[in-house]
């Protein structure tokens, strides 16, 4: 039985189809990707009336002030954006070897076995027998510990820098928001800087190739956070 | 009895456009592939910092955006202003019931990352005023938008 021919199937209207989603596509979409610095706020915590805060001192602090002019004051004396990145790594390392280098900058403290235990006993015990008010307080102070206990299991002693240093940051009304990005930058820069460095002297994975997917690596991704501790504070805007 | 038909001119077969559609889908899915939908019709002008740090933005569905600039319709003035969505807002009050309108099925506002896209010449009071509201919502965890230097 001969078979009958198809005509085959016209295919010069499939060109127009295409080119119709082909610039569907072209008008509804955008080729940026979105890239950004990612921060947490301060979590609210109702602080009872009579509570002290434990003194801060000024070596402690590094305080970082933008004007509405855009110009920066940092620890009260004028700089230049140039030059910040150095003065917070500054911050960060001067006293890094236990002595006392610089006596404007943050002391670091040795965190072994024992200071953990007694800390963490110190405030188990404050949650269970202390005045109701401090309890969420004294909870966040063991999170705290606990987490620098399983960085001690993992590397043995180390040091860290001063349980009260802090970065803060100061801007008036009219600070330009683009000012305000570079020196977020800039804190960012030096904090993974010294992640970096931390992880090339404890021999793990590159920190850029640390996957916060993978467990392992998340696990140190979490510890290099206690290492390098990323302690900003924003002052409310006054003028 | 000469060979060459002298008279008529000899037609010029078809360009075969078979092949046309297959070109054109190539561009095509390079384009799905390549780009990503606009989430809103922008209302202000946004001219994002430039940041070295800056890291890309994974899991977008998990993100709500707020858009602060300079207005593009004129009547609106020349003030920055907060766009929700679609809208510009009043003031920053409406940051708060509108991200908490934004809560998604099993995430509570905790979760749920709120990406600032502000214009780098808008000063820092607006901003302000808006991390302060998300925190008093719980909604810490935030990204400054920026183009990757």
């Amino acid at each position: 039985m001969a078979k009958r021919k198809l005509d085959e199937i016209n295919a010069g209207s499939m060109a127009d189809i295409a080119f119709l989603l082909l610039i569907f596509f072209l008008v509804t979409t955008t080729m940026e990707v979105d890239a950004g610095i990612s921060r947490n706020l301060p979590l609210k915590r109702d602080l009872p009336v009579d509570y002290i805060p434990p003194p801060v001192h000024d070596r402690d602090v590094l305080i970082i002030m933008a004007n509405s002019q855009d110009q920066l004051l940092v620890e009260g004396e004028f700089m230049e954006i140039e030059d910040l990145e150095e003065k917070v790594r500054d911050f960060y390392l001067a006293n890094q070897d236990g002595r006392d280098n610089d006596i404007k900058m943050p002391m670091w403290t040795r965190i072994d076995g024992t200071i953990i235990a007694q800390e963490i006993a110190k405030l188990k015990d404050a949650i269970e027998n202390g005045p109701e008010n401090l309890v969420q307080m004294n909870k966040d102070d063991l999170a705290k510990w606990e987490k620098r206990k399983i960085v001690f299991d993992e590397v043995g002693p180390y040091s860290e820098i001063s349980n009260s240093a802090l970065i803060q940051l100061k801007n008036q009304s009219n600070t330009s928001y683009g000012l305000y990005i570079e020196i977020q930058n800039i804190l960012k820069k030096v904090v993974n800087d010294l992640k970096r460095e931390e992880c090339n002297r404890r021999g793990w994975k590159n920190f850029d190739d640390l996957d916060p997917e993978d467990d392992d690596d998340a696990a140190k991704l979490e510890m290099l956070q206690v290492l390098v501790p990323e302690r900003i504070i924003e002052a409310k805007i006054e003028i | 009895m000469g060979k060459f038909n002298k008279g008529k001119t000899r037609a010029v077969p078809a360009l075969s456009t078979a092949s046309l559609p297959d070109i054109i889908f190539m561009l095509l899915f390079f384009f799905m592939v390549a780009t990503t939908m606009k989430e809103v019709d922008m209302q202000v002008e946004v001219k994002k910092p430039g940041a070295s740090e800056a890291v890309e933005l994974e899991n977008k569905d998990m993100v709500d955006f707020i858009y602060v600039g300079f207005p593009t319709d004129a009547d609106e003035g020349t003030q920055p202003r907060i766009q929700l969505d679609d809208q510009l807002a009043i003031d920053y009050t409406q940051v708060a019931p509108w991200k908490l309108s934004k809560a998604r099925e099993g995430k509570t506002v905790f979760d749920i990352v709120t990406s600032l896209k502000v214009h780098e010449e808008v000063g820092m009071r607006i901003v302000s005023n808006i991390k302060e509201t998300l925190r008093e919502i719980d909604a810490v965890k935030i990204n400054y938008s920026a183009d990757k230097r």
